[in-house]
């Protein structure tokens, strides 16, 4: 959690400096600050399918086999589209920055329903999904916040307030089903 | 496939938490082989095997066709 708040505080305070300066190694700096976070994300995930049993490794493996099928799909859709200059390359750039959060997300989710078909429960043990979703809603809320009243960027404040409303409202639902789920075991 | 796992655990009093320990899985890992949800490895079940000190066919078996 503290490497993607540090991932998101690169994205909005340092990487946004590669446009603005001249110097080259310095821009190539800044351009790619955000992915130190990320190789230590990867590395710490590494870590933990390393560490675990065979089961918990077959998850992992089901997780990540459906989620690159999902992201290789979302990405060739995306190049197809601006090779043959549909969109924008803006808007490729864009979408190739979404690869990664896509990426986890779509493993997080298979990897919890693997589990569940298996009768375990995956993470959920010391950190429900539910919470997951609020911190990554808040981590969102936060971005749109900062767009809206200091970077004064409306289309930057939309989308993130678009992701941290969905975010909410899917932590709503799964902490709802959370709760019942732990009633009805109590009983 | 049908495995005695949760009759020879409950045998030596072992709580899943416990055998899960012995065996250096997950708890997880020991239920889902005790409701038949997962088939283990060949080392696992070896390990297993070890473990209660008797062969591996007298403790797994294949399902009936």
């Amino acid at each position: 959690m503290i490497a993607m708040a540090i991932y998101v505080a690169l994205l909005l305070f340092v990487w946004p400096l590669a446009r603005e300066t001249t110097a080259l190694p310095l821009k190539i700096l800044c351009a790619l600050a955000p992915v130190a976070p990320l190789l230590y994300v990867i590395a710490l995930g590494a870590q933990r399918i390393l560490q675990s049993d065979e089961l918990e490794q077959r998850t992992h493996l089901i997780g990540l086999g459906v989620a690159t099928a999902v992201v290789s799909v979302f990405s060739i859709v995306g190049g197809y589209l601006a090779a043959s200059r549909v969109i924008t390359q803006d808007v490729a750039a864009l979408i190739l920055l979404w690869v990664f959060p896509l990426l986890i997300f779509t493993y997080s989710i298979t990897r919890a329903r693997a589990s569940r078909h298996y009768g375990t429960v995956g993470c959920d043990e010391d950190s429900p999904l539910y919470q997951r979703f609020l911190w990554a809603g808040a981590i969102f809320a936060a971005v749109a916040a900062y767009a809206y009243f200091y970077k004064h960027d409306d289309y930057m404040a939309g989308v993130a307030t678009g992701m941290a409303t969905a975010f909410a409202l899917s932590a709503l639902l799964l902490g709802l089903r959370y709760w019942s789920r732990r009633r009805r075991a109590e009983r | 496939m049908n495995n005695r796992l949760r009759e020879l655990r409950e045998r030596h009093a072992w709580s899943q938490a416990e055998l899960a320990e012995h065996l250096d899985v997950s708890r997880q890992t020991v239920n889902a082989i005790e409701t038949g949800k997962y088939d283990p490895s060949l080392p696992l079940a070896f390990r297993i095997a070890r473990l209660f000190r008797q062969s591996i066919e007298s403790i797994f078996a294949p399902d009936k066709e």
